[in-house]
């Protein structure tokens, strides 16, 4: 890792850390909690969009099976740890499931299936009354306690969302760097040749599938706990197009750039609601200037601006010397 | 002795048009067979019907005794099949080295590994830099391949397909666009391919091609029209009909 990487990721760590400290009101420390919430859904939407060149429209429907699952285990009786690991299995099935449905079709025939199935997920979540409380939802009894540490409080959970944040990024970080993860971007850029270079292209992308419904069930676990209740307004057409957007706008080719967007993208809606009325086409203006003047979202493009900047502040190299003439 | 390649009835169709009409050749194990034919005769589609890149019609092609039709490409790679292409097909935004590295993890089963770093997997850097050395592009392993030159990229493409290992190497048109003194370069290397790699090569280059195959396969319109020795094929007037003219 180059020094200026490692300086700007201590950097992040520290403020993260020193975050609830430094806001202080409960209502940003919150904030904050749905911020890397966010962040991890959209991470794992990426593997899928910025690593695989697959557009998803039905990642919110990994908050449903993951939240739904959750919910009517605990309220069942079950340990709060047992429930959480069954919900993350059964959802992480529905991806293999999803990704098999998903993957009969290439590009556009693939978004309006995962669409398609997305909004099947809402449907269910909206009509089984009996199961999921209809459009009223159903509640969490409490947050769970792991290893005993009691996250009910906003910054005891701020520091739980951390944690595990800071696992789903260092997870898709490696998967990234991984034969794996390069095995995948190959497939997205070629893959015909991939093929012929003894690749499974279509075992590459279902298990890349499967890996972000994976991760996407963390965030959705997450998003339950800090919300202790799920309707089905959180699986919405519309949540799916935020996380996908989260990815798009941050920058899908990189690994931090769904992080950006997903903080960018929270803060609008949460904050900036509070001020502007019209809060959605502050959002839609944001978004277009980014895929205008930076198209390749917010983290390549500030990065290729300072490798500019500092290109152009290098010394030039000096024309050598003539030789003296004999 | 079983052929390194037995091709028998091949045929395809695209629409009312024929590609391949009723094909049928053995290639033995460590030959250097040359594919010749107008443009349109079918040669780059035989190409792709032994590769599975296009579905046959009907007919068999057998690697090594194994059936290929109706094998999945990647499987028919792993039988020890490789190719290269009339169009560039790399990855062009990658280093070389990265390239020669998913070939290499194309056979290798660590590709399904989402946790180890690749770089740091120092035999598989080794073997991509061994690969790279062959075709004369070890110094310029980590340049970017957008970065190249048209010849360097013909010659990435020969140490993906040889750092494969290969039994059987099927080459499209390797010195298509090239300069004489690439031509050149290109030429030697495929020469230095030792004996154990069977080669089914299409040329249009004639001198090289010529001075490279032992047998040879005319196609014209889809169909096998003469096949033979080098002198055999050359000397047949339907070779100079349709091919090679007076």
């Amino acid at each position: 890792m180059k020094r200026g990487t490692l300086i700007a990721l201590a950097i992040a760590i520290a403020l993260l850390i020193a975050l609830p400290r430094i806001i202080t009101h409960e209502f940003y420390i919150n904030m904050a909690s749905q911020c890397l919430i966010f962040a991890i859904l959209a991470l794992s939407c990426n593997l899928m969009l910025g690593f695989g060149g697959m557009v998803s429209l039905g990642h919110a429907a990994y908050i449903g099976v993951a939240g739904y699952t959750c919910i009517l285990l605990t309220v069942a009786g079950w340990n709060p740890l047992l429930a959480a690991i069954a919900a993350l299995m059964v959802s992480t099935a529905s991806a293999g499931l999803f990704g098999m449905l998903s993957l009969r079709a290439p590009g556009l025939g693939f978004l309006m299936i995962t669409l398609a199935l997305g909004q099947i997920v809402w449907g269910i979540a909206y009509r089984a009354n009996n199961l999921t409380g209809g459009d009223n939802g159903i509640s969490l009894p409490a947050r769970p306690q792991p290893f005993g540490f009691d996250i009910t409080g906003a910054t005891s959970f701020y520091y739980f969302t951390l944690i595990v944040f800071a696992v789903a990024l260092f997870g898709m970080g490696r998967f990234a760097r991984s034969p794996f993860g390069a095995s995948l971007m190959g497939t997205r850029d070629q893959p015909r040749r991939m093929r012929m270079l003894g690749h499974n292209v279509w075992m590459v992308q279902w298990l890349t599938f499967v890996i972000a419904g994976f991760w996407g069930s963390v965030g959705g676990l997450m998003f339950v706990y800090y919300n202790v209740f799920l309707s089905p307004h959180a699986l919405t057409l519309q949540q799916s197009a935020e996380i996908l957007l989260m990815a798009i706008l941050g920058g899908a080719s990189s690994l931090t750039g769904p992080v950006v967007g997903a903080v960018i993208i929270t803060l609008i809606k949460n904050v900036a609601s509070t001020y502007v009325e019209r809060w959605n086409t502050l959002l839609g203006a944001i978004f277009i200037a980014v895929i205008i003047f930076m198209p390749l979202g917010l983290v390549p493009g500030f990065r290729a601006l300072w490798q500019r900047f500092a290109s152009r502040n290098k010394p030039k190299p000096t024309a050598p010397a003539p030789e003296p003439a004999e | 002795m079983t052929p390194a390649l037995a091709i028998d009835g091949l045929n395809k169709r695209f629409g009312g048009l024929p590609a391949t009409r009723n094909v049928s050749f053995t290639v033995m194990p460590g030959e250097r067979r040359l594919i010749i034919g107008p443009n349109g005769a079918g040669k780059t589609t035989l190409f792709n019907l032994m590769t599975g890149d296009l579905t046959a019609d009907a007919g068999s092609v057998r690697l090594f005794g194994h059936e290929l039709i109706g094998m999945p490409t990647q499987k028919r790679v792993h039988l020890g099949l490789a190719r290269t292409y009339q169009i560039l097909t790399l990855f062009p935004k990658e280093s070389l080295l990265h390239n020669v590295k998913l070939a290499l993890l194309g056979l290798d089963p660590v590709r399904w590994n989402p946790w180890t770093v690749l770089s740091a997997r120092t035999a598989m850097n080794d073997a991509a830099h061994a690969a790279l050395s062959k075709v004369g592009l070890d110094s310029s392993a980590d340049r970017i391949v957008a970065e190249t030159s048209y010849g360097e990229r013909r010659r990435l493409e020969l140490a993906m397909a040889l750092a494969q290992k290969p039994k059987v190497l099927l080459l499209d048109e390797p010195l298509a666009g090239l300069s004489q003194e690439e031509r050149k370069t290109v030429s030697a290397l495929l020469k230095t391919i030792p004996r154990d790699v069977t080669i089914v090569m299409i040329e249009h280059d004639m001198d090289t091609a010529l001075e490279f195959a032992e047998r040879i396969t005319l196609l014209h319109y889809g169909e096998v029209i003469v096949e033979g020795s080098r002198a055999e094929v050359v000397a047949d007037p339907r070779t100079r009909e349709v091919y090679l003219g007076d």
